[in-house]
């Protein structure tokens, strides 16, 4: 009994070929190094203090964990333009959560770039090393609220980086009515037209920002009222969103109406010309804040900490608004957008928007559990 | 007729050697790196929470089990999600079993282009396929759009995605290229000459069919069942794209505990639960078809 | 050797004409439908790779090419396919082997830890992807293995381990094996038998398990992440670049590239084969 010759042969010759063809694109050449991103304007190169080491002169190899994306050279201009001759390698977590559990299970990394709400655990398990602000240069670009964020038992462990806001986006065709409050997530009568971010804290935010809540102290009767609002509004939703790609593509194609959404969203619609408005609710706008942080015990905190400063520089956070739609905490940046698309995500020339504002707090361990706990157990209940 | 059982690996077998040689590498890979990770998560399952040293010592504790006995829709969704995954096994495997019928006997020479072009798409990033798939079944999308068009309805169907039944017409989508394989490989070790020989005792097609191809492909049927079982009832991705509120499964739950949560002993717990009520359904099921009843002659 | 309690006594007359093979013209338009099917998100795919749009929705706005020109700018996109292919392949060919050890082992011998080996080549099946990264993860990490794409590789031969081992499998039960006793009765040692009776026999289904491997290896995310450090795979690249709503059309850009280029390889290297 001969083997089957006909068909696995070919195909055998063909997976080859393949794995030739492949393996040869793979030691060909290493692929170009120019920065695919534009940039926009000056580099600032920082003042030298009598006793720094000369930029050029300066040495070693940095470890940042950081999300996709922002190994771009565009997000480390300043760093890049600055420190020629030092070293950044990049590694990624997808959330908070799995960058968390990296640097929890042993990681080496240097840098970290964590999100607001995520803080605590960082300190309260020894991860985070406190930093020098006085090396900083551009420290006092940065707005008092912002630096306050990065604050934990009042030291500074973190520098804020990038922000945005988090408010309801809805299409105006749809709803003509102005969307002044958060409580329309829960309205019946856009039932199969609304959509939250899947996220437990996220909800609870909005609950107590509708029902006046205290967010850092929440009792578990409240959470039940929380979880049963939740598991209602379960049935109004048409989905959860994860990533803002998701969201942008139910908005566009009339899916969703109205949303839990950050302003990225927003701006990108606008863009397409989506008739679409970013809400500012009488119990305010959320925002949150992306932080660097420096391991605790890292044999690089000087360089990292050069690495946080020019983090900071002009053209690093001009990139990060053309580019993703994110606000960067040096102020100068900010006052410097021209783009009306921009200037209307940002609410740039409402100065008083701030004040409208809550920025997210961090949480315990234990809370983050209950509240995790809590949203999957709402989903799991359809 | 021989059977698997006919040489036993005792002192007197001459493929002693060749036994242990072939044993060796994946025992030593699976020992490795799954049965000491599976040992690890375990262990984590035990933890109170994450604080400290993640290899030192703690106290153990019952406490993310009590958790998940008592949140009722942990079962629930553990319940759906092993029937979704029976369903999604059986029609794939199903629908799958007449393209490895035709690509095994009536493909010819061919065969090999059309294996090749059935596994191309797979190439392709999943999670953008399935993007693509939504703008075809969305509101706005096209099926809605051709359907509005030409009258036949009036309203746009918002049925089409973001529910329970999106998630399994998906699944089966995905699964039945991937289901052929086994059967394939299963159909092709029956000898051709057998279709003859049944013709010629006059077996009509469809008898030649039910009493000599069928049976014969059933080990690979019965691989491919398992094989898109197994890991459906664990399936997050696809509930995640298309599922919507209502389309969640328990895959989905374990995920956010180690994604969004950082709470890695509750998801531990889960998993073992998952893990053990797996087996448990594998183990019944392979009573059920026991498949050494399908090798003997 | 056919077993004659296969036909039963016809209760219908015997047909006039010996009963060809079962025919069904319909067979093949099933294949084909599967293909349409397979491919239309392709298409849709495609049509928003030269379209000006930067949202999958209707309507469109303008042919451009301009995306698969951003494609070929952007190194770090170039970077993370190469990768992606490089563990897939290695990561298929470990895999493929060992499963095919392993099926060789469960079809051709009888010992005391069959069913234990059974078990656990199928246990990566229900063991979820992302359990089995942070698991993976800690144990790199007090192992002292530095994460590379290397790491990425192993984790991903377990994960296909199951798929290449039934799908061997399931060629090799019931194979008879008499042509491997002949062989040894010929003096061949057993070595040589697996060599030259056992894998040809296996051939069409190991290279079957391969494709599946690679495939299974090609667009996995979850390990990817957890376990690659620095070097980004495709999916993972993917997944990161996906929450930013703006780079979403040079990403499909890639996807259909990738796509049309596996499959022009492929359908090539068959032609040649065949000439």
């Amino acid at each position: 009994m001969r083997p089957s010759r006909t068909m696995t042969g070919r195909v055998a010759v063909a997976l080859a070929t393949l794995a030739l063809v492949a393996a040869a694109c793979g030691a060909a050449g290493t692929s170009p190094t120019a920065t695919s991103q534009p940039t926009l304007g000056p580099t600032e190169i920082p003042t030298l203090a009598p006793t720094d080491v000369p930029p050029d002169q300066v040495t070693g190899t940095l470890s940042v964990l950081d999300w996709t994306g922002y190994d771009a050279e565009w997000a480390w201009q300043d760093f890049k333009n600055t420190y020629k001759n030092a070293k950044v390698t990049f590694a990624f977590g997808d959330s908070d959560a799995e960058q968390y559990g990296q640097m929890k299970a042993g990681g080496t990394f240097d840098v970290f770039h964590p999100y607001t709400g995520w803080l605590q655990f960082y300190v309260d398990e020894g991860l985070a090393a406190e930093i020098d602000t006085t090396k900083l240069k551009n420290w006092d670009k940065v707005p008092d609220s912002f630096k306050k964020i990065g604050q934990i038992n009042g030291k500074q462990y973190f520098v804020p980086w990038d922000w945005g806001f988090t408010s309801i986006l809805y299409r105006t065709d749809k709803i003509t009515t102005p969307v002044d409050s958060w409580s329309i997530l829960f309205d019946p009568k856009y039932k199969g037209h609304l959509s939250m971010w899947d996220d437990g804290p996220g909800a609870v935010t909005v609950s107590s920002y509708v029902h006046g809540y205290n967010e850092t102290a929440i009792t578990a009767d409240q959470l039940a009222s929380i979880k049963a609002e939740w598991t209602a509004q379960a049935t109004l939703n048409k989905a959860y969103w994860t990533a803002e790609t998701d969201l942008v593509q139910m908005m566009s194609s009339g899916e969703a109406w109205a949303a839990y959404a950050w302003q990225g969203a927003y701006a990108t619609l606008l863009g397409k010309g989506v008739p679409v408005a970013y809400a500012t609710p009488k119990e305010g706008r959320n925002s949150w804040v992306g932080v660097y942080g420096i391991r605790k015990d890292s044999p690089n905190y000087d360089l990292a900490l050069k690495f946080l400063d020019a983090k900071l520089g002009l053209l690093t956070g001009q990139n990060l608004v053309a580019n993703y739609y994110y606000g960067s905490a040096n102020g100068d940046v900010m006052k410097g957008i021209t783009d009306p698309t921009l200037k209307q995500a940002f609410s740039v020339d409402d100065p008083s928007i701030l004040t409208k504002t809550n920025f997210t707090p961090n949480l315990t361990a234990a809370q983050r559990d209950a509240w995790t706990a809590m949203w999957t157990e709402v989903k799991a209940s359809q | 007729m021989a059977s698997a059982d006919s040489r036993p690996a005792d002192t007197a077998d001459p493929r002693r050697r060749s036994f242990r040689f072939l044993l060796s590498p994946p025992a030593v890979v699976l020992a490795l790196f799954l049965i000491l990770p599976v040992l690890l998560m375990v262990v984590v399952s035990f933890r109170p929470d994450l604080s400290g040293n993640l290899l030192g010592a703690f106290a153990p504790t019952l406490k993310q089990y009590q958790q998940a006995f008592a949140g009722a829709g942990y079962w629930r969704s553990l319940g759906i999600s092993a029937l979704t995954a029976l369903g999604v096994a059986a029609i794939a495997t199903t629908l799958a079993y007449p393209i490895a019928y035709f690509l095994a006997f009536r493909a010819g020479k061919r065969a090999a282009l059309y294996l090749i072009l059935l596994l191309v798409p797979f190439w392709t990033s999943y999670l953008l396929r399935v993007m693509a798939w939504k703008v075809m079944l969305g509101e706005g999308g096209v099926i809605n759009s051709v359907l509005l068009w030409s009258g036949a309805i009036s309203q746009p169907l918002d049925a089409l995605l973001y529910n329970r039944g999106a998630v399994i017409v998906t699944l089966v989508y995905v699964w039945i290229p991937f289901a052929a394989l086994p059967i394939l490989a299963g159909l092709g070790r029956i000898d051709i000459r057998l279709h003859d020989a049944a013709a010629d005792l006059y077996a009509s097609p469809w008898q030649q069919l039910r009493r000599v191809t069928l049976p014969l492909s059933l080990p690979g049927v019965v691989a491919a069942f398992f094989m898109v079982f197994i890991p459906t009832v664990g399936e997050y991705v696809t509930p995640l794209l298309v599922g919507g509120t209502g389309g969640s499964m328990y895959g989905n739950i374990i995920q956010d505990f180690f994604t969004r949560a950082a709470n890695w002993p509750l998801g531990s717990a889960l998993s073992v639960i998952m893990l053990s009520a797996t087996l448990g359904l594998v183990v019944v099921g392979l009573r059920i078809v026991d498949p050494r009843r399908l090798l003997a002659r | 050797m056919v077993d004659v309690r296969v036909i039963q006594p016809l209760a219908t007359p015997l047909p006039a004409a010996r009963p060809g093979r079962l025919r069904l013209p319909a067979l093949r338009g099933y294949f084909w439908l599967m293909i349409a099917l397979l491919y239309l998100p392709i298409a849709i795919l495609f049509v928003f790779s030269v379209n000006a749009n930067t949202t999958l929705a209707f309507p469109l706005k303008g042919w451009t090419l301009d995306w698969y020109a951003k494609l070929f700018a952007t190194p770090q996109l170039l970077d993370a396919v190469r990768r992606s292919v490089i563990v897939a392949i290695s990561s298929s060919i470990v895999a493929t082997a060992l499963g095919t050890m392993v099926a060789i082992l469960l079809s051709r011998f009888n010992f005391r830890g069959r069913d234990a080996l059974t078990g656990l080549a199928m246990l990566p099946l229900i063991v979820p992807y992302v359990v089995l990264a942070v698991a993976l993860l800690i144990l790199f990490h007090a192992l002292g293995i530095p994460l590379s794409i290397a790491t990425v590789a192993i984790a991903h031969v377990v994960v296909a381990l199951p798929y290449t081992t039934l799908i061997v499998l399931a060629r090799l039960i019931g194979f008879d094996q008499q042509l491997e006793e002949v062989a040894m009765d010929l003096g061949a040692s057993y070595p040589a038998t697996l060599r030259l009776v056992v894998l040809p026999i296996a051939a069409p289904a190991i290279v079957s398990a391969a494709i599946t491997a690679f495939t299974v290896s090609f667009d996995e995310f979850a390990l990817a992440l957890f376990l690659a450090g620095g070097d980004q795979t495709f999916p993972v690249y993917l997944y990161g670049q996906l929450r930013y709503a703006t780079t979403l059309p040079v990403l499909i850009a890639t996807a259909v590239l990738l796509m049309a280029a596996t499959l022009v390889l492929l359908v090539v290297a068959e032609r040649v084969r065949r000439r």
